[in-house]
């Protein structure tokens, strides 16, 4: 996979299509009078402007699902958002989908904005032929009579490289990648101003893996939409994504264009997770970072990356950094980086 | 539907056998219409006769022809498995898509209402029924009572499954496409419970047409309408068995056990089929 990155296209100007203020989604759980709090998302801001791939990555257990989740709205208990807003640009006023009026999300589903799923391979129902999901699933949102909606789905289909004739099978008879790419053109179906992407390739090998992202990328070019990218593969972040944040502990620690992550990564875990990956004629073996992701029930304070931090100081275990702009276009939140008093 | 059907006659040698069996049986019920004497009349043939060209399955002591004794009892016997079979689906499907999809505490005021009817013993509870009613018990009110007791462990299996159809992202998506909760449970998890529906409706039928043979063998369900249980009751009566009229005992006995074999076979091919991994691989394997 080639490190190829294109520069964030479209009007900079514009109304961004997402913007997520100061962000807490927590999973809170009482068992036996024993209450927890996981605070999976604290405090998060960012941006998606229109017509970008945002990124989004981070390791397991870094609060990405969680993020995506809450900023769906497909928000059940335990999970809860604490504080922050989300506005969408096609959805004002609520301050995020989960306090959104009904008739107003009938509006905004599929139409405004589709979530392709974490193993999304597995969105057809697997005792139902794959028209069948079409029509339960898009077909309310497009409306017209049920012959144009399958000219439409079939002329989709092409866009993805899918034959007519996978609408009459079953999900099992048809491949992982070609699932993968029916799942794909599910959820664009409807042309969506916004899609939520949370690990959409995970589950294939490379070779699929680059045709998908190539047609993601190809629809998203047609329709002028954004994507929010998930996933934890910075070689798919590298090829797709115009914009790149990393997430680590529930919290944003770099935000950047891309290349300029993979050029010149500023927050001490940025730089090693850049210097992890491997390159083409290096052998050198690699060294890891000591330690392992903090529990979220009971955080570090201050910087959750101090105890792993090489560069960390005093300051890192009393407060929180900020996220500040180190130059154009690139936010870190790191004291080291930033300067000492975090101002 | 039709192309359903034949496709099951030419790929399942069980389909073929079951339907042949069940079609005996339901001609044979449906031979009822014709019978020359109402099935409560008797003495209206001679009685204890063999069976002969006269009388195919022979007469009884109470002077009855078997013949249409057996096809009055085998399309009552049925009637009755399968209003049992159909009440209790519906209770048992509403229940464990309901229970199972919606969870907390919709599916504990459920299941303590299902895990009761689990543990009520049910042959002293129908008999403390006849007792109750005596001769106002008809055949549909046992039918009904006893499907208030046959969908309990059905709504359990269905439940369990559709408990993890829920966590499937096909169910995610299509609550994040809009779809309600009845549209889900009846559009994207009923698909996947038919053929679990299938075999229990098998095994209720089973259970119920057991159950029901075994009261009217007892004489505790409303005897003058002949079932297969009434008839063996009669004979029993009669002391069919030391009087060496086995045809009486005999021949409702064929009938209710072809009955049973031919739904097995039927839903356990359809079963087989409606899955859609086992029918690639039979039809697979067959062409």
């Amino acid at each position: 996979m080639h490190a190829s990155v294109e520069q964030p296209h479209g009007d900079q100007e514009a109304q961004p299509l997402l913007v997520v203020r100061d962000l807490q989604a927590y999973y809170r759980t009482s068992h036996a009078g024993v209450r927890r709090g996981i605070r999976a998302v604290d405090g998060v801001s960012f941006t998606v402007r229109r017509g970008e791939i945002y990124g989004l990555a981070g390791e397991s257990s870094s609060g990405k699902t969680t993020l995506i989740k809450s900023i769906a709205g497909a928000i059940k208990p335990p999970l809860e958002i604490v504080g922050g807003s989300m506005e969408f640009a096609f959805l004002s006023g609520y301050g995020g989908l989960h306090r959104a009026a009904r008739a107003e999300l009938e509006r905004i589903r599929w139409r405004h904005l589709s979530y392709i799923m974490q193993g999304s391979m597995n969105v057809l129902n697997p005792v139902r032929r794959v028209r069948s999901s079409f029509v339960d699933f898009a077909y309310p949102h497009i409306g017209g009579s049920l012959k144009q909606f399958e000219q439409l789905v079939v002329a989709h289909l092409a866009r993805v490289k899918l034959d007519p004739s996978v609408l009459t099978a079953f999900p099992h008879e048809l491949s992982g990648g070609m699932r993968q790419r029916a799942a794909l053109a599910l959820a664009t179906i409807c042309r969506p101003g916004f899609i939520i992407a949370d690990e959409p390739t995970t589950a294939l090998d490379v070779v699929v893996q680059k045709e998908v992202l190539g047609m993601i990328r190809g629809i998203q070019r047609e329709t002028g939409s954004s994507v929010l990218f998930v996933t934890h593969d910075m070689g798919v972040h590298a090829h797709i994504t115009d914009r790149l944040a990393i997430m680590y502990a529930g919290r944003l620690v770099e935000e950047a264009a891309t290349a300029e992550i993979f050029r010149n990564p500023l927050h001490p875990y940025t730089k090693n997770l850049i210097s992890s990956l491997p390159r083409i004629g290096e052998d050198a073996p690699r060294a890891g970072l000591a330690g392992a992701p903090p529990n979220l029930a009971d955080p570090p304070s201050g910087c959750r990356f101090h105890p792993r931090c090489p560069l960390a100081s005093e300051i890192c275990c009393r407060e929180v950094p900020v996220m500040r702009e180190a130059s154009s276009g690139h936010r870190v939140a790191c004291f080291a980086v930033n300067g000492g008093d975090g101002a | 539907m039709v192309a359903f059907i034949r496709e099951l006659l030419r790929y399942r040698t069980e389909f073929r056998i079951g339907l042949a069996l069940v079609a005996v049986v339901l001609l044979l019920s449906m031979m009822a219409s014709f019978s020359p004497y109402p099935p409560d009349s008797v003495y209206v043939v001679p009685p204890d006769l063999p069976p002969s060209l006269t009388y195919w399955f022979g007469t009884t002591s109470r002077g009855q022809d078997v013949f249409w004794q057996v096809s009055f009892a085998i399309r009552n016997t049925l009637l009755f498995g399968g209003t049992v079979a159909l009440v209790s689906r519906l209770v048992a499907l509403a229940v464990g898509l309901v229970s199972g999809y919606k969870g907390g505490w919709v599916d504990r005021a459920l299941m303590s209402v299902n895990d009761t009817f689990i543990v009520i013993p049910l042959l002293p509870i129908l008999v403390l029924f006849y007792f109750v009613m005596r001769d106002r018990i008809s055949w549909l009110m046992l039918a009904l009572i006893m499907a208030c007791f046959g969908w309990a462990y059905d709504a359990r299996l269905i439940r369990s499954v559709v408990m993890s159809l829920r966590q499937r992202e096909f169910t995610q998506t299509s609550l994040f496409s809009g779809m309600t909760t009845r549209q889900i449970l009846t559009e994207e998890h009923l698909p996947y419970v038919v053929p679990i529906l299938f075999s229990t409706t098998m095994n209720n039928m089973v259970w119920s047409i057991g159950l029901e043979v075994t009261l009217a063998v007892l004489g505790f369900t409303d005897i003058n309408t002949p079932t297969i249980g009434g008839m063996i009751y009669w004979a029993n009566q009669h002391t069919a068995m030391v009087a060496g009229i086995w045809w009486w005992i005999a021949f409702p006995t064929i009938a209710v056990i072809m009955a049973f074999i031919g739904l097995f076979l039927l839903a356990v091919s359809v079963n087989a089929h409606i899955d859609p991994r086992s029918r690639l691989w039979s039809t697979g394997e067959a062409s």
